[in-house]
């Protein structure tokens, strides 16, 4: 390796893709400027950690939420976008129980499961949160994961069984039209308002400030450097998210990788008619994937609202968008490509709020997401046919 | 294979008369034939002529056929008669009848768009079946699902695509026994011992091996559950020439292992040589049936499919 061969290849690649060397040093400004935006003071390290804990969640989110939506991609060869409302429904489901157990015997039930659309049941009188309706919540939870998983279930047995044959494209309408029929029937039942559920959530980790105590160097005397000034505390609810998104992915991993019909999943995905007359059962394959995936979608629901602690009717459809995103970026059919553009959407969003205001961190996180195609057309993890 | 060989060339000579009636009596038979004898039958006018021709001919063929088969109907393995299939509206094959008895090594040659992996495909429900009878073991399984014909002791290896790339090696052949409630040690350590290739990369991924790897992996997995009878759609398709006959040695192998063989090839004189009988179709009808040795000597299938 000379220096005739770096310098060759330095210019191939000024002249081939000029396009890598302009975002390769549009990246090195933006960590430069972020790096002179902390050591400066104008940008916290407190509010930076903060900045990265939001995104790490919200990208959990988007994974847990994309798994499902990327695994029915790669099994029966279409996007679904009633993926969202199923999120939606799973999260009312389980809500309502939340909220029927937690308020039981003080309010009545009707205002419970209709989660304060008229009555008195709300934040303030039922008071749920992990730490003080832990049962409620937990059970809440299951409920949640069950129903979207029977809903998906459902929905496929009317809606796209009887259309497996058509092509992708019809079955995409067929899911818009599905979209639209859930999300008013939610909207006819609990309202088109937003409400609060949660009532509070106690931070119950904290991260007190650090400082590096006084030291020397090559005789430099170095005194007191503050890595961060203020507390960072993490709640209850983030804290749950957090655990209960990595577990379920983890899940899925191992369901995948170390089960037969995990096995199956994989194989049909590859290749589905081959997987037909290796003698694979490929209907009851396509159920256990709804199931999984409506599960899975059915929990994202549930953490989102405990996370926020507010519910709305379409919270789902509009967090689709963003699901999208991270499932194209991470390479459409690909679960492990949902679980990291999950991730990656989610701190870009959250970091771009770094230099642009909160209006534009969607646009960020879409710019994001273009970027990547551009030089990964197939995305991050396209072309891995592996479920 | 010697015991099968007086019946299998019984059903022979009597399916080789019928075409001999079916082409005197239609005459969209007639035309084909003729067409033939010109050597059109790759040409594409040809085909266009048999497929229109075919609904008129079905029903002379069928009549004649069916007097012919009706001997061989429950004797064979797999036995398949008046088989009508295709693709849609597309009809492809046009009163095929096939019998493949116990242990037999079957081949099915015949020019390029005559039907011959249709057959395969009709046969575990890929195909759009049409009419006529396709029995295993003398039971009928037209419009079984896939997974019903496997569990018979019927297995099927298609031409392309016939590994699960992102699987390993070893998953892919798990999912060949995915019927069985575990996996069955024993004929995996038989596959491993027929290819010790497999047994070598079974942690690898499908997708990194090679064209003649594959196909052992294909074939590995086609035989995870034992089958009676194994179907394989072009084997020698894609492999580089030298690997050919090494690959016709391993259907040998299979073969004389007691699994009987039906394998579709282009690969003609070669698969005539290795088979115990064999069919030639032509525009979805059996224009051949016989010996593979006495195909091989015949001037008709000489000219026609082997080049003289």
């Amino acid at each position: 390796m000379g220096i005739a061969d770096t310098y060759s290849r330095g210019r191939r690649l000024v002249v081939e893709r000029p396009l890598v060397l302009v975002l390769g040093l549009v990246a090195v400004l933006f960590l430069l400027d972020l790096a002179r935006k902390v050591t400066a003071g104008s940008l916290s390290v407190a509010s930076l950690a903060t900045f990265l804990e939001e995104g790490l969640i919200l990208g959990l989110v988007l994974g847990l939420a994309g798994v499902g939506l990327s695994m029915t991609y790669a099994i029966l060869g279409f996007a679904n976008f009633a993926h969202g409302d199923y999120i939606s429904a799973g999260a009312f489901a389980g809500w309502a129980t939340t909220y029927v157990i937690g308020g039981l015997g003080t309010l009545p039930l009707g205002d419970l499961l209709l989660l304060g659309v008229s009555g008195d049941a709300n934040a303030g009188t039922v008071g749920a949160s992990v730490t003080s309706t832990p049962v409620a919540t937990l059970v809440g939870f299951v409920v949640a994961v069950a129903f979207a998983a029977l809903l998906t279930l459902g929905i496929d047995r009317l809606a796209f069984k009887p259309m497996r044959e058509q092509e992708g494209i019809a079955l995409l309408i067929a899911s818009i039209g599905v979209a639209l029929a859930l999300r008013y029937v939610l909207a006819f039942v609990f309202g088109t308002s937003s409400s609060g559920l949660t009532a509070g959530d106690p931070s119950i980790l904290t991260i007190p400030p650090i400082t590096i105590p006084d030291f020397a160097i090559l005789g430099f005397e170095i005194s007191g450097v503050a890595v961060l000034r203020s507390p960072i505390s993490i709640t209850a609810h983030e804290l749950t998210l957090t655990f209960g998104a990595v577990a379920l992915l983890v899940g899925v991993h191992l369901l995948l990788q170390r089960t037969k019909l995990g096995t199956a999943m994989r194989a049909m995905a590859d290749n589905r008619d081959l997987a037909r007359v290796t003698g694979i059962p490929t209907e009851s394959v396509v159920r256990a994937t709804w199931l999984v995936g409506g599960g899975l979608s059915g929990a994202a629901g549930y953490l989102i609202v405990l996370w926020r602690g507010t519910i709305a009717f379409d919270f789902g459809w509009v967090l689709l968008l963003l699901i999208f995103a991270a499932v194209i970026l991470g390479g459409i059919g690909s679960v492990y490509g949902a679980m990291f553009g999950g991730l990656t959407i989610g701190i870009a969003q959250n970091l771009s709020l770094i230099w642009l205001p909160s209006e534009f961190s969607t646009a960020a996180a879409f710019g994001v997401m273009i970027l990547v195609l551009i030089f990964k057309p197939a995305g991050l993890f396209g072309g891995v046919t592996t479920a | 294979m010697s015991g099968d060989g007086s019946g299998a060339e019984d059903a022979t000579g009597e399916v080789t008369a019928t075409g001999g009636t079916a082409a005197d009596e239609g005459t969209a038979d007639e035309r084909a034939a003729e067409n033939v004898t010109d050597g059109a039958a790759s040409d594409p006018d040809g085909e266009a002529g048999g497929a229109a021709g075919g609904p008129d001919g079905t029903e002379g063929g069928a009549a004649a056929t069916g007097v012919g088969t009706d001997a061989d109907r429950d004797d064979g393995l797999l036995s398949v008669s008046d088989l009508d299939a295709g693709y849609g509206e597309l009809q492809v094959l046009d009163d095929v009848d096939l019998v493949v008895g116990d242990g037999e090594y079957v081949t099915i040659v015949g020019p390029n768009g005559a039907g011959k992996s249709t057959v395969m495909k009709a046969v575990f429900g890929l195909a759009t079946y049409m009419g006529g009878r396709i029995a295993f073991d003398g039971e009928e399984i037209s419009g079984d699902a896939p997974e019903t014909i496997i569990r018979r002791g019927l297995s099927y290896v298609p031409q392309n695509e016939n590994v699960f790339a992102g699987l390993s090696v070893r998953e892919n052949l798990e999912m060949g026994a995915y019927i069985l409630d575990s996996i069955p040690e024993d004929t995996l350590d038989d596959v491993f011992e027929r290819f010790p290739i497999l047994e070598e990369r079974q942690s690898q991924r499908a997708g990194t091996l090679s064209g003649g790897e594959r196909q052992m992996l294909a074939m590995g997995r086609a035989l995870m559950l034992d089958p009676d009878l194994l179907l394989l759609d072009e084997p020698s398709a894609g492999l580089a020439p030298e690997l050919v006959a090494e690959m016709f040695d391993r259907v040998d192998a299979i073969n004389d292992a007691g699994t009987a063989v039906l394998v579709v090839e282009q690969n003609a004189k070669e698969a005539l040589r290795r088979c115990d009988r064999g069919y030639v179709l032509v525009q979805g009808q059996n224009r051949y049936v016989d010996t593979g040795e006495a195909l091989l000597a015949d001037e008709g299938v000489r000219r026609e499919f082997l080049g003289g």
